[in-house]
C-alpha cells in the first residue's frame, strides 16, 4: 500500500547462537507521516525491531528471520542496507556505535554520510555547520569524537543521521544521555520534521515523552506485540503494569485525583491535558 | 567519610579549562545527585574523587588527606567509580571474574571475596549470569555488572555515572534499591543522572552544574523550584513538578501522593 | 600521523598526492643514479624542507638515529665481505676493506635515507584523513580508501582505548604507575582484551558505515576535508617529473 511507510508482516527473528527468539510473530504497520512509538521493558526486542527497518537484519546480523518487513512498499530482503539508507535513518541506542571511526573531528563525523552520497563540498560545509549549531555541538566542532562527553556523543549521533534528511527517522532511545532541555530541543526538532511529513518511529523509556508525541503506541513484551493504540488507550489499559511499563506520571496523578473525585474522571496523559483537568478541578471547587 | 573540593580547576589540555574553581564538601551518608548540562564537567568532576584525573590547581581532600598523595589504585578501596560507558570498564571473560578482580587487587581475603560475590550478585540481580561473558549481557545488564564489580570492593563512597541511562521501570527500581542498601550500610552514594524523576525521588541533596561550575546545591525541593537558574543549566524539573508549576501551585511535589496533597492544599 | 597543527607550513598545505609523487620521484631517482652523490644532495635539500615544515629536530633525530647505525653496519659488512670487492684500500689483517663494497653500501644507505626522509616528512605533515580524501578524489576505490584510513587510525585508537582501560584498571586497584615491571605486570593481562575489544568495535562499527551509505555504488565520493591543488602543487609535480626524467637520461648516458 502506498500510504504505509513500514509494514511488518508476521516477523520473527532469532540471533545466531541464541536459543530464544528476539522477535516472534510481530505484525503492525506505520502509516506515512505518523509518529509511532515502540515501548516495553529491557530486552523485549525494541532495538532488534529497529535493526530490521534499516536492513541490518537480515543483511548484517546473522540469524534466522521469518516473515517480512516492507519499507515504502518494498521488502527489506530485496534491498541492500545502502539502498535503504537513502530512505530511512536510524539513530543507535549507543552513540559510540554511530561513530564511523574514520573521522578525527566532529565536523568530519557529521559529514561522513554526505560524502558517501557525493554531496558537493560547499553544500556539505553549510549543512555540517548548520547541524552542529542546531545540536549545540559547535563548541566541540574540531574535537575528536572519541573524546566527547556522553551527551555530546549522542548529539553527534543524532546529527549525523539527521543531516542525511531521511524520509523515515528511527530513534532508538536517542536522548537517554541528554540534559533535559537538550532532549526537549531534539524532540521539538523531531516534531517539526514530523509536521513536515517525515515518518518518525521512536523507542523510549520516557513515557511522558511518548504520551506527548505519539499518534500510535505499540507495547512489546518478550518479542511480541501485546498492546497497540493511541496513547490515551494504551496508558489507560490496566494490563500495562503486567508488561513492565508504567504510564506517564500525568496519567497516574489524574487517575488518583479522579478517584478522590477531585477532578473529572478523565485520563490526562500529557502535561497540557493534566493541567487542564487540574485547573478545572480547582475552579470547580471554588 | 568526607570529600572536600577546594577551588578545583581542571582542563584536559592546558589551554582549555573545563572546571573553573569548584568548592564542594560531600559528607555523611545521604545520597547526593549531580545533574547539569551536557559537557558541564560532571564526569570530569567525579573522576577527581579518586585521582583518575588530578586538579591542575586547587585540592581534593579525602578525610583531610590530599588525593594526590597516593595512587588511584590505593584510593580505590575507599572511593569506587562506576564508569559512564560500561564498555570502558569491562575486560574479563565472565561476570564472576569481573567481580573478583578489584577485591583481589586491594588484598581482600578469598573467603570474604567468595562470600561477597554471592551477596553482590544477588543485589545487582546477576546471580544467574555469573558465568556469562560480559559481552553477552545487554547494555543495561552490563551497567549492573560494572556496578557490582565496584560494590565488590566495599568502598566507603560509590560514584555512579548515569546509571539510569536506558533502564526500564524495573531497572530504576533496582537502582533505587541498590542505593538504599548501600546507604543503610553507611556508604555515601554520589550519582550523576539526567533522569529528573529518578533524581527527585531518590536523593536528599542535588548539585546542579553548568559550564564547569556548581550553580545550585540543595534539597530537591529547593533546587527544582528555582526555575530561572535551572533554565540556564539546561535542566527542566520532573514531570509532576512541571505540572504543579504550570497550574500555579506553591508546593514542589515529586510524587503522585505529594501532588494530591498539594492539590488539596490549593483547594482550601 | 600528525594531526593538523594550528599554524600551517607550506609543506602541510601541499596536496598529499604531490608529496606521494615526491617520495616516488626522489626515491627512484636516487636508486637509478649510478653513484651516491645525487642522493646525498637530495637528503641535504630535505633537511631544508624539514626546516620549512618546522620538524627539523625530530627529522634530524630520525635520519641520524637510523642513518648512522645502518651505515656502520652496511659499511662493515659490504666493505669487508662483499664479493664485489676488487680494489683493496686497506688491509685490516683479519679482513680487507674493498672500495666496491663500500660504494655499494653507500648507495643502499642513501637510497634508504631518501625514502625514509621523504616518507617521514609526508607522514608528519599530512593528516591521515586528508591523504585518503586526496586518494579518493583521484579515483581510488572508496573501500580501499576506508581500509587505509582505518588502518592508519588503529594505532591512535588503541592508544585511546589503552588510556581508558588504564583509568578503569586504576579505579579497580591496579597499580599502573611505578617501575617498568609494575607497569608491564599491569598491562600484559590487558593486551588480550584490548585486541578483543578492538575487534568487536570493528564489527559494530560496520553497522553505522552501512546505514550511512558506505556501500553506495555509482557515486563519486566527496569529502569534508578540503584537498586543493595549488599552483605550487602543479609546479612541484612538473618539476619532480622533469627531474626524474632528466636523472634517467643522465644515468643512461653515464653508463654508456
Ligand atoms: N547482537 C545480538 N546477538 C545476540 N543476541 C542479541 C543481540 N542483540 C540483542 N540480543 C538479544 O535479543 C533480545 C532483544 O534485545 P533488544 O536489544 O532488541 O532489546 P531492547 O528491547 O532494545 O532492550 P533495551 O530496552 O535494553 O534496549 C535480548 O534478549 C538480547 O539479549
Ligand atoms: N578525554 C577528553 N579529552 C578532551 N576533552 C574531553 C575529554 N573528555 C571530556 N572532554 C570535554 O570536557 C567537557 C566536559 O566533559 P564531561 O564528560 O565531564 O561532561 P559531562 O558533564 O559528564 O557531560 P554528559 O552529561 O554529556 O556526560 C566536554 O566539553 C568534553 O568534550
Ligand atoms: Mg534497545
Ligand atoms: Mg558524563
Amino acid at each position: 500500500m502506498d500510504d504505509l511507510a513500514i509494514e511488518v508482516k508476521d516477523l520473527s527473528f532469532r540471533y545466531r547462537q541464541t536459543t530464544h527468539a528476539a522477535l516472534s510473530h510481530v505484525s503492525f504497520s506505520v502509516p506515512k507521516g505518523s509518529f509511532f512509538c515502540i515501548i516495553g521493558g529491557n530486552g523485549v526486542g525494541k532495538s532488534t525491531l529497529c535493526n530490521t527497518f534499516v536492513g541490518l537484519i537480515p543483511h548484517y546480523f546473522l540469524g534466522k528471520m521469518d516473515g517480512d518487513v516492507l519499507v515504502n512498499g518494498q521488502s527489506i530482503i530485496d534491498q541492500s542496507i545502502a539502498d535503504l539508507s537513502s530512505q530511512i535513518g536510524l539513530v543507535f541506542q549507543n552513540p559510540f556505535n554511530q561513530l564511523s571511526y574514520t573521522a578525527s573531528t566532529v565536523a568530519e563525523e557529521l559529514a561522513y554520510g554526505l560524502g558517501n552520497r557525493g554531496v558537493a563540498r560547499e553544500e556539505m560545509v553549510t549543512k555540517v555547520e548548520a547541524v552542529a549549531k542546531l545540536m549545540r555541538i559547535d563548541q566541540v566542532f574540531d574535537q575528536n569524537p572519541l573524546d566527547l562527553s556522553g551527551g555530546q556523543a549522542q548529539r553527534v549521533a543524532f546529527g549525523s543521521t539527521f543531516i542525511l534528511e531521511p524520509k523515515i527517522l528511527v530513534l532508538d532511545e536517542c536522548t537517554t544521555q541528554l540534559d533535559p532541555m537538550g532532549a526537549d530541543e531534539i524532540f521539538a526538532i523531531v516534531k517539526r520534521l514530523n509536521n513536515e511529513g517525515i515518518t518518525v518511529i521512536m523507542v523510549d523509556h520516557d513515557m511522558e515523552r511518548v504520551a506527548e508525541y505519539a499518534d500510535q503506541v505499540l507495547v512489546l513484551a518478550d518479542g511480541s506485540p501485546v498492546l497497540q493504540g493511541a496513547p490515551a488507550e494504551v496508558f489507560g489499559d490496566p494490563r500495562l503494569a503486567d508488561f513492565g511499563v508504567e504510564p506517564p506520571d500525568y496519567a497516574a496523578v489524574t487517575q488518583a485525583l479522579a478517584k478522590r473525585q477531585l477532578i473529572q474522571d478523565k485520563l490526562g496523559v500529557t502535561k497540557d491535558q493534566a493541567a487542564a483537568l487540574v485547573k478545572e478541578g480547582l475552579n470547580h471547587a471554588d | 567519610m568526607q570529600i572536600d573540593l577546594q577551588d578545583l580547576h581542571f582542563g584536559y589540555r592546558p589551554e582549555h579549562e573545563i572546571l573553573h574553581g569548584v568548592d564542594l564538601t560531600l559528607a555523611g551518608t545521604d545520597p547526593i545527585a549531580i545533574i547539569g548540562q551536557n559537557g558541564a564537567g560532571k564526569t570530569t568532576l567525579v573522576k577527581q574523587f579518586n585521582g583518575i584525573l588530578t586538579p591542575t590547581s586547587g585540592h581534593v581532600l579525602i578525610d583531610g588527606q590530599d588525593v594526590t598523595t597516593q595512587t588511584t589504585a590505593k584510593w580505590s578501596s575507599k572511593v569506587g567509580y562506576v564508569f559512564q560507558n560500561p564498555n570502558d570498564q569491562l575486560f574479563l571473560d565472565s561476570v564472576r571474574k569481573e567481580f573478583e578482580f578489584g577485591p583481589k587487587r586491594i588484598g581482600m581475603s578469598s573467603a570474604e571475596i567468595k562470600q561477597r560475590v554471592d551477596q553482590v550478585a544477588e543485589l545487582v540481580e546477576l546471580t544467574d549470569d555469573l558465568d556469562t561473558h560480559p559481552f553477552d549481557l545487554d547494555d543495561t545488564q552490563k551497567k549492573f555488572c560494572t556496578i557490582g564489580a565496584i560494590i565488590m570492593m566495599n568502598p566507603d563512597v560509590v560514584v555512579f555515572d548515569e546509571p539510569t541511562c536506558g533502564q526500564d521501570v524495573h531497572g530504576d527500581h533496582l537502582l533505587n534499591h541498590i542505593i538504599q542498601h548501600l546507604t543503610a550500610e553507611g556508604k555515601l552514594c554520589v550519582t550523576i543522572s539526567h533522569d529528573m524523576k529518578f533524581v527527585s525521588q531518590n536523593f536528599k541533596r542535588v548539585i546542579v552544574m553548568s559550564q564547569g561550575a556548581v550553580q545550585l546545591d540543595g534539597t530537591p525541593e529547593d533546587v527544582f523550584s528555582q526555575t530561572a537558574t535551572l533554565k540556564t543549566c539546561f535542566i527542566t524539573p520532573p514531570p509532576l513538578t512541571q505540572l504543579a508549576q504550570t497550574v500555579g501551585f506553591t508546593a514542589t511535589p515529586f510524587t503522585t501522593d505529594a501532588f494530591v496533597r498539594a492539590f488539596e492544599e490549593e483547594r482550601k | 600521523m600528525g594531526s593538523g597543527e594550528p599554524v600551517k607550513s607550506p609543506i602541510e598545505k601541499l596536496n598529499p598526492l604531490t608529496k606521494m609523487l615526491a617520495i616516488f620521484c626522489l626515491g627512484l631517482a636516487t636508486l637509478i643514479y649510478p653513484n651516491s652523490w645525487l642522493g646525498l644532495g637530495i637528503v641535504i635539500v630535505l633537511f631544508g624542507v624539514a626546516g620549512m615544515a618546522h620538524i627539523l629536530k625530530s627529522f634530524a633525530k630520525t635520519i641520524f638515529g637510523f642513518g648512522i647505525p645502518i651505515s656502520l653496519m652496511l659499511f662493515f659488512i659490504q666493505g669487508l665481505y662483499s664479493p664485489k670487492n676488487k680494489t683493496i684500500i686497506a688491509d685490516l689483517g683479519f679482513a680487507k676493506l674493498g672500495e666496491e663494497g663500500l660504494l655499494y653500501a653507500a648507495k643502499i644507505v642513501i637510497t634508504l635515507l631518501v625514502f625514509l626522509a621523504t616518507f617521514y616528512i609526508m607522514n608528519q605533515t599530512t593528516y591521515a584523513g586528508k591523504m585518503v580524501a586526496a586518494l579518493t578524489s583521484s579515483g581510488i576505490n572508496p573501500q580501499v580508501g576506508y581500509l587505509i584510513l582505518a588502518s592508519l587510525n588503529v594505532v591512535p585508537q588503541m592508544h585511546r582505548r589503552l588510556d581508558v582501560i588504564k583509568e578503569a584498571q586504576e579505579a579497580r586497584g591496579v597499580e599502573t604507575t611505578g617501575g617498568l615491571w609494575a607497569r608491564l605486570k599491569a598491562y600484559i593481562p590487558l593486551m588480550g582484551p584490548v585486541v578483543m575489544s578492538s575487534l568487536t568495535d570493528a564489527q559494530e562499527r560496520g553497522m553505522t558505515l552501512e546505514t550511512r551509505g558506505f556501500a553506495n555504488t555509482n557515486v563519486k565520493r566527496t569529502s569534508y576535508i578540503e584537498v586543493t591543488t595549488s599552483k605550487a602543487d602543479t609546479y612541484l609535480r612538473a618539476g619532480l617529473i622533469i627531474f626524474l626524467v632528466a636523472v634517467i637520461i643522465i644515468s643512461i648516458l653515464m653508463r654508456w
